[in-house]
């Protein structure tokens, strides 16, 4: 059940998108998203939905997949849509049922709202769907390199973040293994009240945190004996390298950038 | 040949870690080990063994006494680096020494973290793989893996530090048969063609019969040191110990105390047969033997009346039923469990038998078919289906990785308190579980996490016998013990069958454990039932259930082999003490 679970996953392939440097693809993110929380208009809006919609469709990425990842998201975005659609008290005011006042404006803002989510979550989906985490956390260690003179612990940081994806499956095998095991001998986390339940939980936390501070001996163990030393002098496989491609995409983010400016200049 | 590894007077004490005592692991142990060499390291629980291969790359320094590693003491600072690249680990659990989650990646660490140039990594990573034969999993994530790949992959990620040789700490107690065999004859080769030195610390008797010597070590000290043949051929000594010794031996040392004159140092199946050949020859009936196999009376028959406790009817499993990852498990079984029964299920992994065991008390749904209790199906009702639980008791694999409590006393008590036990009831079950599986008074209010590997794993079956289930399924409950604590478990699992009558169900890789123990065995093998019926059916089957990856007692391929020579023999023959039977029989020239 919990292995349903898709957190960053990452969908192998050949795609221009895929091959470009990690680096590249975090800096357009964080290029995308500016863009987007800087839209105020239809015709801004268009534009970063454009943007979303070519690199999708530049990565080969199904957009089913892009939809499923929202699925999670649904609570949370209905909430905001909620949230906005009562709560905005300008334009013409278009329904009035007892403490409801809906109002025109109202519904603007909650789709935009709506939809700045969606594109937000759906423009990282498409980060970690097209970049292994290894790369990831590679590019991002490259990118943060300078703090280090700052001693911010960048290579640590790093290294913890892969080996914790790493063992996500892992421990979600397990925990389903735990509460397999649990439920054979009689317990029952189903039923009863919020603090019942609540208790219910310890026999499957206990034996999942001493499993992983078990792990984590044991994994600490294996690193030492394999000359892990810290960061220190340490080379890759994969060097980071920008290529043609990556200077195309840098070129694309500033326009995405300058369009959406330009657009909010003339108050569009 | 020089000495790659030397100990010199090692003395090592764990220091005291709060209420239990420093505790001296070995005292003035000397051992060297030679280089190209393959060593066997074996010996009970808690012997020193993993202690003692921390040693050899200095993840342990010496309280007393000096490591020398190709000349360089182990407790230089300066040389660790230089140390830990000659001499590589790798340990039980594969999950738990993979880095990486792409397996190149992983591979590359080690040389990453030396500082090898990036175009060096790549060759050194590809060698290491095409050498463990796991090259085109390159680019795979290693949790998607079997066990055994998983541990070549292991072996690759210390390859690629260009070793000199390799200690492996139980590489194969957590994999199956086919596993087993993988990294067994990766490491073989390795030594064979590489010259790599392997130290192999294992329980398996089996795995040592390929080393060019083995140590066994008792306590912290070395008991025995020799070829295999020497070691083997001290049964006594190491029967002393704790320890298993080959079938094969033991039945050579069995007809030997019968008064057949045979030597002792035949390991493989082929030297053993010829052994008794040769030995027999006088009096060992040639041609074929026709006989029906031969069933023992105890079994098959008498439990096999009225209703069954357990029924499957046309169960078949699919998981992710929908999906592109659809993956028909189970499909189509028919089985019958009865009372007082004690049946085996073998089938490597993947075959079906974890999926299969998880319908027979309802923590699966069938997609088809029924799971009857005693007639009634299971998934009649809900309260029904949460009953069941406490009638049919599952010991999964490593049970004692689920437990939580303070003490083991309510550890063992969560099962029989879901089921609404307490009071003085609630404490006489727990009494009464922890007595069948030899759990002390004094030990039921410690914790259970101070308690050692084996004890843990009695807690947690008394946790499931103390629900007093009319049903009890164990998945392998005996994987990474030694001969001591599989022994005694499976006395203690035979005892409550025979106490409360019930059925036992038992999942297991070792032929040799079922044969002993079971009066029926089922083979899975992909998805479905291949063969059911008592031992002496089934292991006539010598070359189907080769086929599918799984293996025979040794007694029955040493016997087949036997036959193969022509002689006449039963094929039904399954432990050590049956078939000296046979042969007794055959020497004292009586007919069968």
């Amino acid at each position: 059940m919990l292995k349903d679970i898709t957190l960053g996953q990452f969908f192998p392939g050949k795609s221009i998108v895929h091959r470009l440097d990690p680096r590249t693809k975090l800096l357009l993110l964080i290029v995308y998203i500016v863009a987007l929380f800087m839209a105020k208009s239809w015709c801004s809006y268009g534009l970063v939905l454009a943007f979303l919609i070519a690199v999708t469709c530049l990565g080969r990425i199904p957009f089913k997949s892009m939809t499923r990842g929202l699925k999670p998201m649904l609570v949370f975005i209905i909430f905001t849509a909620v949230l906005n659609l009562f709560y905005t008290k300008t334009g013409t005011l278009l329904v009035d049922w007892w403490i409801f006042e809906i109002w025109s404006d109202g519904i603007i803002t909650a789709f935009f709202m709506v939809m700045r989510i969606m594109m937000l979550v759906c423009g990282t989906f498409l980060l970690t769907y097209t970049t292994s985490p290894i790369a990831l956390t590679d590019a991002m260690e490259r990118l943060m390199n300078p703090l280090k003179k700052l001693h911010v612990p960048v290579h640590e940081l790093a290294m913890m973040m892969s080996i914790a994806l790493r063992f996500i499956p892992t421990l979600i095998e397990e925990t389903d293994k735990i509460i397999s095991a649990q439920k054979a001998r009689g317990a029952d986390f189903e039923t009863g009240s919020l603090i019942r339940r609540a208790k219910a939980l310890i026999p499957i936390l206990v034996p999942l945190f001493v499993s992983a501070f078990r792990r984590a001996d044991e994994l600490a163990t294996a690193m030492e004996c394999r000359c892990y030393h810290g960061g220190e002098g340490r080379t890759r496989l994969k060097v980071l390298h920008y290529a043609f491609i990556d200077l195309i995409a840098f070129l694309v983010g500033a326009a995405l950038l300058a369009g959406v400016i330009v657009l909010r200049r003339f108050g569009l | 040949m020089s000495n790659l590894i030397k100990a010199e007077n090692l003395s090592f004490t764990y220091p005291a870690a709060g209420e239990r005592l420093a505790l001296p692991v070995f005292e003035n142990l000397t051992l060297e080990i030679a280089e190209g060499s393959f060593t066997a390291v074996i010996g009970p629980n808690g012997c020193g063994k993993s202690t003692l291969a921390k040693h050899f790359n200095a993840v342990l320094l010496p309280t007393g006494g000096k490591v020398y590693v190709a000349g360089m003491d182990t407790a230089d600072e300066e040389k660790l680096l230089e140390i830990r690249c000659q001499i590589g680990m790798v340990f039980q659990n594969p999950d738990n020494q993979i880095v990486a989650n792409v397996v190149e990646e992983d591979v590359a660490f080690a040389p990453e973290n030396l500082g090898v140039p990036s175009p060096e990594i790549r060759k050194r990573v590809d060698d290491a793989l095409k050498t463990v034969g796991m090259y085109e999993y390159r680019e795979h994530a290693p949790h998607l893996l079997s066990g055994g790949q998983k541990q070549r992959i292991a072996i690759a990620g210390v390859l690629a530090m260009q070793p000199r040789c390799i200690v492996l700490d139980e590489p194969t107690a957590m994999l199956d048969p086919r596993g087993r065999e993988e990294v067994i004859s990766t490491i073989t080769r390795l030594n064979r063609e590489q010259g790599i030195t392997v130290v192999l610390i294992t329980h398996h008797m089996r795995e040592t019969v390929g080393a060019d010597r083995v140590i066994v070590m008792h306590k912290g000290g070395i008991l025995t040191d020799g070829s295999p043949r020497e070691v083997f051929s001290q049964v006594e000594l190491l029967r002393k110990a704790g320890l298993d010794v080959p079938q094969t031996t033991d039945l050579l040392y069995s007809l030997r105390g019968a008064g057949w004159e045979l030597p002792l140092d035949a390991l493989t199946p082929q030297e053993c047969a010829e052994a008794i050949r040769d030995a027999g020859s006088a009096f060992l009936p040639r041609g074929t033997n026709t006989d029906r196999p031969f069933i023992p009376d105890d079994a098959e028959q008498r439990p096999r009346q009225g209703v069954p406790i357990l029924e499957l009817k046309d169960l078949t499993h699919i998981y992710s039923a929908g999906t592109p990852f659809e993956h028909t498990a189970v499909s189509h079984i028919d089985l019958a469990f009865h009372a007082g029964e004690l049946t085996g299920i073998i089938g490597h992994t993947g075959s079906g038998k974890s999926t299969l065991i998880q319908h027979l008390n309802g923590l699966l749904k069938p997609s088809s078919g029924q799971v009857l209790f005693q007639g009634q199906d299971i998934w009649k009702d809900k309260q029904f289906t949460h009953s069941i639980r406490g009638r049919v008791g599952l010991v999964f694999q490593y049970p004692e990785y689920q437990l939580f409590e303070e003490t083991c006393w309510k550890d063992i008590a969560f099962g029989p308190k879901n089921q609404g036990i307490t009071g003085d009831e609630l404490d006489a079950r727990v009494r009464r579980a922890a007595s069948f599986v030899g759990i002390s008074e004094r030990q039921l209010e410690k914790s259970p996490f101070d308690l050692s590997g084996g004890q843990k794993r009695r807690v947690a079956i008394a946790g499931v016998i103390a629900m007093e289930p009319d049903v009890l399924i164990l998945d392998e409950p005996t994987a990474g013990l030694d001969a001591a604590g599989r022994d005694s478990i499976l006395e203690n699992i035979k005892a409550y069958q025979q106490a409360q009558n019930a059925a036992v169900i038992m999942v297991s890789h070792s032929m040799e454990e079922v044969a002993e123990l079971c009066s029926r065995l089922i083979v899975m093998n992909k998805g479905c039932v291949a063969m059911d019926g008592a031992p002496a059916e089934v292991f006539t089957h010598v070359e189907e259930l080769t086929e599918m990856g799984l293996s025979v007692p040794q007694v029955t391929s040493v016997f087949a082999r036997l036959r193969a020579m022509g002689l006449d023999l039963p094929a039904d023959v399954y432990t050590v003490r049956y078939a000296v039977a046979r042969l007794q029989e055959r020497k004292e020239g009586r007919p069968c």
